[in-house]
């Protein structure tokens, strides 16, 4: 059996769905767990003082890639059927300039907004209310916005291609990365950290 | 072992990232060579129909500027030079096997009907590309449905709209919808002489007028934090 199984047709739209929802449970489980259903423990990473998200997000980061590799390498995926985001460039930005200027002001992102909710914090409601308006919204503006919803279009993108550099390589820089990114993560816990950081971070 | 054991888990699973990270250095996610073909796989797709791209969702990624597939006409060379569909790159079948594809990108084959497409779907299949979608009655149903397609007599208001969305599209790939008559079964041009499918453009379309057409709101990715 090999993967993707959907692009595979080994179930239809319905089963994806339910197989979303109990992977989007899971996921929410582990995004609580890890504290990110506090406003208060995700915007700590942005007065630099606990950088629990960077570092559980650059873990999550890191091991899907060497799953993807690895299981790539065995033949039980289909790298080339994964799917990938298309590359426009300009709205991408902004896209991201405006998720983060929301996260930086009420404290959460999409997913642990969601997650916080569940845990019955009335701020993550008004963040997953948020949600469904906002996309009402800018799917009423879309005839002004796809314009600028398609410029930059640079099409299928992966670093590999636009570095020009082998694939495990790539791989290999990205681990070396996140590495010295927690390693640099621990030292500006330890210089700005309130100490009620956990203890594995100052290490 | 002793020192190993010595270390925190953190440190233990950045070793092990580490080691996983060198190890990639070695490997290749997408294995060529040997490829065994599976006969209950591809009769599974071939049933469900997966591998089928249509006219009109291949009109709408044209006309959105999509870049995230590649078209290839699989026709002669003098039919190809005749007229292709924006965006097509020219593989005879016999070269396909040469071609620049690489088994990362979506490919979108094409040709008068759908005999040599098929053909080539299942070369390709052989060597391990997945990512292949045969275009549904090829170059001829592109013809029917999109350069000139026949639209409804005395419409509805749904069907006006349908009608309308046909036209703009019909127009921007430099054809010429068309009106059925009575019980005609041939359908006649609307205006005085269709523009010949020769006529058509063989360079990728710019982006659509405002207005020009309204494709269905494609099932989009849901991704972030």
């Amino acid at each position: 059996m090999n993967a993707p199984f959907f692009k595979y047709g080994m179930f239809g739209d319905e089963t994806s769905l339910v197989i979303a929802f109990a992977i989007g449970i899971g996921f929410g489980f582990f995004l609580e767990r890890a504290g990110f259903g506090s406003a208060r423990k995700l915007v700590s990473q942005f007065y630099l003082n606990d950088l629990a998200v960077f570092k559980v997000m650059f873990t999550a980061i890191v091991t899907a890639m060497l799953g993807v590799t690895y299981l790539g390498w065995l033949g039980v995926l289909d790298v080339s059927l994964v799917y990938l985001t298309p590359t426009y460039l300009w709205p991408q930005i902004a896209g991201g300039l405006i998720l983060g200027f929301g996260f930086v002001i009420g404290g959460y992102c999409p997913g642990t907004s969601v997650a916080s909710m569940a845990t019955g914090r009335v701020d993550g409601l008004a963040f997953a209310l948020g949600l469904p308006a906002g996309t009402f919204v800018f799917a009423e503006l879309f005839p002004w916005l796809k314009r600028f919803f398609l410029t930059g279009d640079f099409g299928l993108r992966t670093l590999p291609d636009v570095l020009g550099l082998s694939h495990g390589l790539v791989v290999f820089l990205v681990v070396l990365m996140a590495l010295g990114g927690f390693y640099g993560a621990s030292v500006l816990e330890g210089i700005f950290g309130t100490g009620d950081a956990p203890d594995d971070a100052r290490q | 072992m002793r020192r190993f054991s010595a270390l925190s888990l953190n440190q233990k699973l950045a070793a092990l990232a580490f080691l996983l990270g060198l190890g990639a250095l070695f490997i290749s996610p997408a294995r060529g060579g040997a490829v065994s073909i599976r006969p209950d796989e591809l009769a599974r797709i071939v049933q469900t129909e997966i591998d089928h791209v249509t006219t009109d969702d291949l009109a709408d990624w044209i006309m959105q500027g999509r870049a995230d597939y590649r078209l290839i006409d699989l026709r002669d060379e003098k039919a190809y030079a005749e007229y292709h569909i924006p965006g097509a790159e020219h593989f005879p079948i016999t070269r396909l096997a040469d071609a620049s594809l690489t088994r990362n990108e979506r490919i979108v084959l094409y040709s008068d009907g759908g005999i040599h497409s098929a053909q080539a779907w299942f070369l390709l299949r052989a060597r391990g590309y997945q990512g292949v979608y045969i275009l549904r009655g090829g170059l001829d149903e592109w013809r029917d449905t999109v350069l000139f397609p026949v639209l409804a007599v005395a419409p509805g208001s749904f069907e006006a709209r349908r009608n309308e969305r046909l036209q703009a599209r019909a127009v921007h790939f430099g054809g010429q919808a068309r009106v059925s008559t009575g019980g005609s079964p041939e359908p006649v041009p609307v205006a005085a002489a269709p523009v010949p499918v020769t006529a058509a453009p063989v360079v990728a379309a710019p982006a659509p007028p405002p207005g020009a057409s309204a494709p269905a709101a494609k099932k989009k990715k849901k991704e972030g934090c």
